[in-house]
């Protein structure tokens, strides 16, 4: 059911748009700008687009930080919806305990998990031979990062959720797994697809933990940039950033528009 | 499987009904390895192990080339109470204050805009709820240097912001508008925003508008409705929002850098100083655990309190 | 909102596979590139690797290809932005995953006694003799048997004077309150041995001193400056800023100063008369080091005088090799702020690491930083 929004809210909204939006808009028209040192307004180029199509570097690490980004998303979804489901349906031994370690990740300073990470990385390797830095090592880390994040905001859903469907459901000779399948998870589909955003936003911003579990070929953009940034911004940056935000708004807007309307608009739980 | 029936009667078996299931302890056991098990292994090996390195690191000394070597001492933790080679100087302690001072700014900014903005998409139809929530996240793909970076050029001397604050009166003429604490603050707002902001909204989404009407139907004004009506219902997901920009913001030190000038020193900067220029990995590594050990001494209080007050507690 | 999760996933995915598939091909130009180039060697049997670990923007992406088409190898590069993110990955197993490293001086005795670097087989870099006398056997290093000097250069101050102003060179116009007129809004440096040596230069005392008095009073003095600044920023920040005129001076190394001047004459850079800091990059090959051989070749190819000449005429820092010195661009040979006078060179100082003794540092710092 759509409410009329008051228009208060609406302006306030408006503006915080515009407000998360504005260096976005410097970022773009700064991609055009011929100075090289980020100053003052030189001149329009688009030389910073055409390098950038040249630079074997930067787009091999936009498809590592993209693949990264999503297989570890994936993963963590994953492993973070069952992580809040169990903890706010079922109690075991240890269950208070285990919730409160589970913030660990989120609590954690980031140099502190990726040096943590590194020496567990590097023990493994000198017993069991295994986990070479590179591609796998940085997934495995993203997802130990994310998954308390997706939990976090799944639980808070199911939290407060009404019972009372569920137990309908059941009531009606439902399985376990159908009750899930076809009650519980379309009510928290929306703070699962949350807790996908946020993890995937977690990855793609990852500096820290990314360059000390990477290894020979797998940079990441966050990396480059990181470098580039303490260089002052290549203008190339700005290029690639507007590039992103281009694709993923058009890519939004695409999705959704592809989308079936919701079936069942006026039925609330 | 057999006849349940007769072995019911010989042995009943302890079933306890939690959401319309009726389940033996031994199937919620199941059910917990299968659900939240992955998770927690994952977890356990990949973080909690390691990090016992850290705690190892953080008794040990540090040697003349910086590496760990024994004997195991406490020097790290008697240098954080306050204990250097100049005498007794409580900064750390200050620095973990101000870190926390600015985290629950941080937070309360957020909540200011999380708020408006979750209302907001929540009542859009349909589609448009997707591509507004969407929206919000997009800048947060953009790498956070290069948005901070963006920031100190809107707040340079000739940009519009700062001719407006100027002809306001509220920043002087010429100077930028950062460093400063203003800036900071936009800052950290505009990077922990859609932290505060998904989470909310999953639960504004799904409020129960009847209450609301009951209330206001009942004789309650804006503020009561607001307040007994929606604010209870939005609470797991406000509380859960505030958790995901409270925590992390503790040790945030880049936003505070660049648009602070870099002049105080937070835990995120006392860490980075000692895993990197001084490499003193095991003072590090103490700074960094009392640092999270007081952050989840928090959380578990908070779960405490709730219980006690019957809310639903974090944990 | 209910119907985006699988949608938005397959559509991401499948873009993840073009990419994939796209840039895939891009990588194969330069192994192809190769084969036309006359190999000065014998083809290896295996394809030849290596892998280098060095600050970005430091290496001439002209001399890597140079390299790759000589030796028909192919470079892969990381980066890193301090010597401590190194020496933290070396030590977290990065000695078997990185070739050459680019450390700074002061670190090397610490990695030389972590076990993280293997030494030079001389006999395989015969173009080490091309070295200048300062970096033969220097005191970081005995008998250069770990590591070759990469580029070297100072800190200072780079500024913008104002008009008809003739700019005081000395420290004190960040340190000295009285000549806060002249300096306008300033940066300081965002690096602790730098700054305080600096500091230290100008009061006169030893860039290295483990004297707790005078650490302090450098550390109320920096203090002090601290209140006057606009804060702190890295040596590349500063000169950003200072170009953008969101600060009038800045304490930057040269290199970066070099360029800032290049882009914008109205600005300088100069070493204060009463001394600074000398700092030398070197290039050395991590312990465990993959691709041994491949990398001390490179380590000779970059000592070539050509080479060397090109690559100081890529990142304007000096050179340490005294026949490219020669083949450097002339307007950089006369440069003062990339190769200083003989008599500013004994002002001079390395940054020595102190062992036990850093945590002074350490703790003064922290006090300046965080009052």
């Amino acid at each position: 059911m759509t409410r009329r929004i008051p228009l208060p809210v609406w302006l306030t909204s408006l503006l915080l748009y515009v407000f998360l939006y504005a260096p976005i808009a410097v970022v773009i028209v700064y991609s055009f700008n011929a100075a090289r040192y980020g100053g003052p307004w030189r001149g329009f180029t688009l030389r910073w687009y055409q390098s950038l199509l040249d630079n074997a570097d930067k787009v091999a690490a936009a498809r590592n930080t993209i693949v990264l980004g999503l297989a570890s998303t994936a993963v963590s979804t994953l492993l973070g919806t069952g992580l809040g489901y169990g903890l706010s349906r079922y109690r075991f031994p240890g269950k208070r305990l285990f919730a409160w370690l589970m913030y660990i990740p989120v609590v954690i300073p980031d140099i502190v998990m990726a040096v943590a990470m590194l020496m567990f990385y590097a023990l493994a390797r000198d017993l069991l031979g295994l986990f070479e830095l590179g591609m796998t090592t940085m997934v495995i880390a993203h997802v130990t990062f994310q998954i308390p994040f997706v939990a976090i905001v799944v639980r808070s859903r199911l939290v407060g959720m009404d019972p009372a469907i569920e137990e309908a459901a059941h009531d009606l000779g439902a399985t376990s797994w159908q009750t899930f399948r076809h009650v519980t998870l379309p009510q928290i589909l929306p703070a699962v697809v949350a807790g996908a955003m946020l993890a995937f936003t977690l990855s793609l911003d990852d500096f820290v933990v990314s360059f000390f579990t990477t290894g020979p070929g797998a940079t990441t953009l966050p990396i480059l940039i990181y470098s580039s940034v303490k260089r002052g911004i290549t203008p190339d940056i700005n290029a690639l950033s507007s590039i992103i935000v281009l694709v993923s708004v058009v890519g939004t807007v695409a999705v959704a528009l592809l989308q079936r309307p919701p079936r069942t608009e006026g039925t609330k739980t | 499987m057999g006849d349940p029936a007769p072995a019911a009667r010989l042995r009943p078996a302890r079933r306890e009904i939690r959401f319309g299931e009726a389940l033996t302890p031994l199937q919620g056991l199941a059910r917990s390895a299968l659900t939240a098990g992955p998770a927690i292994g994952w977890v356990t090996l990949f973080l909690l192990l390691p990090l016992l390195g850290i705690v190892l690191f953080s008794v040990l000394t540090r040697g003349p080339y910086g590496e760990l070597q024994l004997p195991f001492t406490f020097g790290s933790y008697s240098r954080l109470a306050g204990f250097g080679l100049f005498g007794f100087d409580p900064q750390y302690p200050l620095i973990i204050l101000r870190s926390v001072v600015l985290a629950a700014g941080t937070t309360a900014v957020c909540l200011l805009a999380a708020f408006p903005l979750a209302f907001f998409i929540a009542g859009l139809p349909g589609r448009a709820k997707g591509i507004a929530l969407t929206l919000v996240v997009i800048p947060f793909w953009t790498n956070l240097l290069i948005r901070t970076y963006a920031w100190q050029i809107l707040f340079a001397p000739d940009a519009l912001l700062t001719r407006a604050a100027v002809a306001v009166g509220l920043a002087e003429e010429g100077m930028p508008l950062y460093p400063s604490a203003f800036a900071v603050y936009v800052g950290m707002l505009c990077a922990y925003l859609p932290f505060l902001v998904l989470p909310l909204y999953t639960a504004v989404e799904k409020i129960d508008w009847s209450i609301a009407e009951a209330a206001s139907d009942l004789g309650a004004d804006g503020r009561r409705v607001f307040r007994h009506a929606i604010l209870p219902q939005v609470m797991p997901g406000m509380v859960a929002g505030m958790i995901l920009v409270f925590v992390p913001a503790t040790g945030q030190f880049v936003i505070p850098d660049l648009l602070g000038g870099a002049k105080t020193v937070l835990i995120g900067n006392a860490i980075q100083q000692q895993f990197g220029a001084s490499r003193d990995w095991p003072f590090g590594s103490a700074i960094a655990l009392v640092a999270m050990a007081l952050v989840l001494l928090g959380l578990w209080l908070q779960t405490r309190t709730a219980g006690k007050r019957g809310e639903e507690g974090l944990l | 909102m209910k119907r985006i999760a699988p949608g938005t996933f397959a559509a991401a995915a499948l873009a993840a596979l073009a990419l994939t598939s796209c840039s895939g091909k891009k990588e194969e130009p330069a192994p192809a590139g190769q084969a036309a180039a006359p190999a000065a060697a014998p083809k290896p049997a295996e394809p030849c690797q290596l892998n280098l670990f060095i600050w970005s923007e430091y290496m001439d992406p002209e001399i890597v290809k140079a390299f790759e088409a000589k030796h028909s190898c192919k470079v892969t590069i990381d980066l890193y932005e301090d010597n401590e993110s190194m020496i933290a990955k070396l030590q977290g197993g990065g000695t078997s995953l990185y070739d050459v490293v680019v450390p700074g001086n002061y670190v090397i005795p610490a990695m030389v006694k972590l076990g993280l670097l293997a030494p030079l087989r001389k006999e395989n870099i015969p173009n080490l003799k091309n070295l200048d006398d300062k970096f033969v056997n220097p005191p970081y290093d005995k008998d250069n048997q770990y590591s070759a000097a990469y580029q070297w250069g100072t800190v200072g101050i780079f500024i913008r004077p104002k008009k008809g102003q003739k700019v005081d060179e000395t420290w004190g116009l960040l340190f000295d309150p009285k000549m806060a007129k002249q300096a306008g809004a300033f940066l300081l440096m965002d690096s602790i041995r730098e700054m305080m040596g600096s500091a230290l230069k100008y009061k006169g005392y030893p860039a290295n001193t483990s004297d707790p008095k005078q650490l302090q009073e450098i550390g109320k003095l920096l203090g002090d400056a601290k209140k006057r600044s606009q804060g702190f920023e890295g040596g590349v920040g500063g000169k950003n800023k200072v170009l953008a005129r969101a600060a009038n001076a800045a304490v930057v190394y040269n290199g970066d100063a070099v360029k800032g001047t290049k882009d914008d004459p109205e600005t300088y850079y100069f070493v204060p008369r009463e001394g600074g800091i000398i700092w030398v990059d070197n290039l050395a090959i991590p312990a465990k080091a993959p691709h041994r051989d491949v990398a001390e070749k490179f380590i000779d190819f970059i000592l070539d005088a050509k080479i060397g000449a090109q690559l100081s005429d890529f990142n304007q820092y000096a050179t340490p090799n005294k026949a490219s010195r020669e083949l450097v661009n002339a307007d950089d040979k006369k440069n003062p702020a990339i190769y200083p006078s003989a008599e500013m060179m004994q002002k001079l100082e390395f940054v020595v690491d102190l062992g036990d003794k850093n945590r002074l540092y350490d703790e003064i710092w922290t006090q300046v930083k965080s009052r």
